[in-house]
């Protein structure tokens, strides 16, 4: 069986959440980070998902 | 710090501790009962901080203490009835088209870190959180405020992994929107 390697922005964005709650396998991970090199909008999620829990970590303080 | 200026102090929190509560046990008296028990333990352990920011740091950090235990001796009363969670994860996804591609293009957020220093941005965020149906607020809350780890969230809540993940990516999804739309698009650009 092969696995594509490429992935729509559906699914990284699922990842992006994903790798926050547990550790991506190596397949994922790749997947996710060739589709991030070439996806601008996808990487401008990435960020706004780690600034949102910073931003949670600050709630109420 | 004088013992009544603590006291003033408290009772001045106490409304934004009871948001973040209901929140988090969306249950009115549970609410209540672990903010009322968060004001005591205050009162009676207060050190004397100079600035109201760091009380303020301490007495959520006391909250957070008193929600995690109750969730430890409500187990049962907490964990999520089979129907709200069927229906937080069934398969659509409103941010795509069914190709997998994005129907909207995410905003360019600028320097967002500027905005953790305004309170009105805490504000907009607690809104956001509010408008999460109650059982993805209480999820994500677990994960990002209590930080819990997704499998005691599991466990805490007696659902799948796979749904947990799912029920994570719909909080932070639509909690992105509504940052976005609400602040981001407007004031925060500002």
């Amino acid at each position: 069986m092969t696995i594509p390697l490429k992935i729509t922005c559906q699914e990284a964005h699922h990842l992006l959440s994903d790798q926050m709650d547990r550790p991506l396998g190596r397949g994922e991970r790749w997947r996710l980070w060739l589709h991030l090199r070439f996806c601008d909008m996808c990487s401008r999620v990435e960020s706004q998902m780690d600034f949102l829990r910073s931003a949670m970590r600050r709630l109420g303080e | 710090m004088a013992a009544e200026e603590i006291e003033g102090q408290l009772a001045a929190l106490r409304p934004s501790l009871l948001a973040i509560a209901r929140l988090q046990l969306r249950n009115e008296t549970w609410a209540e009962d672990a903010v009322s028990e968060t004001l005591i333990a205050a009162l009676e352990g207060a050190p004397r901080f100079t600035a109201q920011s760091q009380l303020k740091t301490w007495v959520v950090g006391i909250l957070k203490h008193k929600i995690i235990d109750h969730f430890r001796r409500a187990r049962r009363e907490v964990s999520m009835d089979a129907e709200t969670e069927a229906a937080e994860v069934e398969t659509f996804d409103e941010l795509f088209a069914r190709d997998g591609h994005r129907t909207a293009t995410p905003l360019e957020w600028g320097d967002p870190e500027r905005s953790l220093e305004r309170t009105q941005f805490f504000d907009v965020l607690q809104a956001c959180l509010d408008h999460l149906p109650a059982s993805l607020a209480r999820i994500f809350m677990m994960r990002e405020w209590l930080e819990y780890e997704t499998s005691e969230i599991c466990k805490e809540l007696g659902i799948t992994p796979t749904n947990c993940f799912v029920m994570l990516y719909r909080a932070r999804m639509r909690l992105r929107e509504c940052l976005e739309t609400n602040w981001f698009a407007t004031r925060g650009a500002a």
